[in-house]
């Protein structure tokens, strides 16, 4: 079936809408009563025009586009897990090291050999770790590197 | 003459040494960002306005740095279109017909100069065009109501895709998106939690600025990944400039006609920059004729788009300064430098903050000389930078975005944040929906809202009063329109932009 990727996205949307539109209606009636403008107001109409416009998108979906399959859609989700684990490795291991790691394995994988990736990553993180600090007086995190 | 009085005084904001010294650097990282591949402009701001932020800059220094990198990725894109027959963006596409075989007979070189002079003229006339019709409509602006605002801002969604815009429910489905996260937090005048979920991280909202880095630098990156292009591009060779004065002289009537069109395209809403420079490549070749030899390597086909792009950029700044409706992915990025800053954009903001507005715009003014005289000697180094592969930059470039989100808040919650709306970009995109009406929703939705609240409080809960005035009605109908044309318009256009494209003989 052609249009697959709208029809999709057209029944979350849906989806999306009734709930949002759902939620406006259960909040409590504002202190003082209620006006013609309330909280729920601007919201109902959200999800009115949401849901119109993800029907129409089930009704006349546009082509699909082509999705990255195997080994693209790996690479795709590594990179993600690597932004998700440089955030939560900011702080702990601190700035420049996580930095090499994550600037280093996302230039690997988009192609660049393995020793000027990392050298690439370590040389970028300590300009900005030295322009940031010094140069700026913002403080990044220093983590393992912290000296006192 | 109040306006020249007024511009004086933008003068002395922007002429002050600090001011200064970030309108060059914002040129110079503008033009970086301009010709490094995968960095478009609303891409480039983007990035920036977490930094400027976290230097704690203040407003009309913050506003001159990101108004300069906005003129410079202007001057940027065109070098690649020119030596690559690669459109640096989107609005740079006619500078390849005539650039590239310019390029290719030996005369990099003088195209490159040639266009920085267009870009320098367009720009100049835009500004000017700028500074006389922005206090205008500024003045005519305050007589809007909440009504006709709000009438407004739901035009400016519609014509956001453009007339050449591939599926306009695309468009409203994104604005809605927007505006919906919008919503989540408390809501202002009622005090009531919306879409909190007891997270006490939502009380205060989504901060745009995470949704605008999130989708824009994180899922390009998502982007790259994915079409493997990480390697660089061959290095060019520029050659020597050979272009004559009298050369120079006979294009200027075309500057003059490329930098008004282009203007004009840039104030008119759904328009912009792209439609800008092929209006004024199409007149230029009908005007010229037989004379010309165009999509050969004709001086005045480099000459036209380039006026007409940089007068577009700087007309399209009327509405986002005078309405505070943005007509382009750029100009909402600034747009949300200005709300985060906490200016009310609008007609308010030429009598409450004169001081910003006019230091704004004598900074295009300056920064266009800078730029000028920035492109013409640093032509080779910016040259060198096309072949900077995008596996190096784009990982770094990621990262600066993440600096620069961390150092706003110094919480790693905003990073997983972003990191969320770049995955989030990157489906939408692919699904060919497009994510800057998405910002201008998030930007403009509280607006909306208070605005339409205020109307029907005004008067007493009819609904009729949105669309009670002629103002407000013709916004309406312009609003209509600009959903329906694409449909009838938009193929037409978009095949006589292909067909200019295909008929220059060397795009291959």
């Amino acid at each position: 079936m052609t249009g697959l990727g709208d029809r999709s996205l057209g029944i979350g949307l849906l989806v999306l809408a009734v709930a949002y539109g759902w939620v406006a209606q259960q909040w409590p009636e504002p202190f003082g009563g209620a006006e013609t403008v309330g909280p729920e107001t601007f919201p109902t109409i959200l999800a009115v025009v949401l849901a119109a416009g993800s029907i129409y998108l089930m009704i006349k979906p546009d082509p699909d586009a082509q999705w990255p399959l195997g080994k693209t859609a790996l690479e795709l989700v590594v990179s993600l897990v690597v932004l998700v684990v440089y955030a939560l490795l900011l702080e702990p291991l601190g700035f420049v090291i996580s930095t090499t790691l994550a600037v280093g394995t996302l230039s690997w994988r988009m192609g660049a050999p393995f020793r000027r990736a990392f050298v690439t990553g370590l040389v970028s993180a300590v300009v900005v770790f030295a322009l940031f600090n010094y140069g700026l007086s913002l403080n990044l995190p220093a983590g393992l590197l912290e000296v006192n | 003459m109040e306006t020249l009085g007024f511009l004086m005084e933008g003068f002395a904001v922007a002429l002050t040494p600090y001011n200064l010294m970030f309108a060059l650097f914002g040129a110079f990282a503008g033009t970086l960002i301009g010709c490094l591949p995968g960095l478009g402009p609303a891409n480039g701001v983007a990035i920036l306005i977490p930094l400027a932020f976290a230097l704690g800059l203040p407003p009309e220094t913050a506003m001159i740095l990101l108004t300069s990198v906005y003129a410079g990725a202007m001057y940027g894109g065109r070098i690649s279109s020119i030596l690559l027959n690669i459109p640096g963006d989107e609005p740079a596409m006619m500078t390849c017909l005539d650039g590239y075989p310019m390029a290719q007979k030996g005369r990099a070189a003088d195209a490159l100069a040639i266009s920085a002079i267009a870009s320098f003229s367009g720009g100049l006339i835009g500004t000017i065009g700028l500074i006389m019709l922005a206090p205008v409509l500024a003045k005519f602006a305050l007589s809007f109501g909440p009504a006709e605002y709000f009438a407004l801002f739901l035009l400016a969604f519609a014509t956001l895709g453009g007339i050449t815009g591939k599926n306009p429910m695309k468009t409203v489905i994104a604005a809605t998106l927007g505006i919906m996260i919008s919503t989540v937090g408390i809501d202002i005048s009622t005090g009531t939690q919306r879409y909190t979920f007891g997270v006490l991280e939502l009380y205060e909202g989504i901060d745009f600025i995470l949704a605008i880095v999130g989708l824009f630098a994180i899922s390009e990156l998502l982007f790259f990944v994915e079409s493997r292009i990480g390697g660089g591009r061959k290095k060019m060779n520029v050659g020597k400039l050979t272009l004559t004065f009298k050369e120079l002289v006979s294009t200027i009537p075309t500057q003059l006609r490329g930098g008004i069109l282009g203007f004009i395209s840039g104030v008119l809403p759904g328009a912009g920059a792209s439609l800008g420079s092929f209006i004024s490549y199409t007149l230029e070749k009908q005007v010229l004729g037989k004379k010309g030899n165009f999509g050969e390597g004709d001086i005045r086909g480099v000459v036209a788009p380039e006026a007409g792009n940089n007068g577009a950029s700087s007309g399209a700044l009327v509405p986002m300064l005078t309405l505070g409706v943005p007509g382009s992915g750029t100009t909402a990025v600034l747009l949300a430098m200005l709300i985060s800053l906490n200016i009310t954009p609008g007609p308010l903001m030429f009598t409450q903050n004169a001081d910003i507005v006019w230091g704004v715009i004598a900074a295009l003014l300056i920064g266009n000389v800078l730029l000028l005289v920035l492109n013409i000697p640093l032509i080779g180094f910016f040259v060198r930078l096309l072949s900077v592969p995008p596996m190096y930059l784009l990982p770094i470039v990621t990262m600066v975005a993440f600096v620069g989100i961390y150092s706003i808040s110094n919480s790693t919650f905003d990073l997983y944040f972003m990191v969320a709306f770049g995955a989030a970009g990157y489906f939408l995109r692919k699904l060919e929906i497009p994510v800057v009406p998405i910002i201008l929703g998030l930007l403009l939705g509280p607006e909306m809202e208070k605005n339409l609240g205020h109307a029907l409080v005004l008067s007493d809960g009819d609904w009729s009063v949105l669309w009670a005035s002629t103002l407000a009605k013709s916004f309406w109908l312009v609003a209509g329109l600009s959903l329906v044309l694409p449909y009838v318009v938009g193929p037409l256009l978009r095949r006589r932009m292909n067909a200019a494209m295909k008929e220059s003989p060397t795009s291959d």
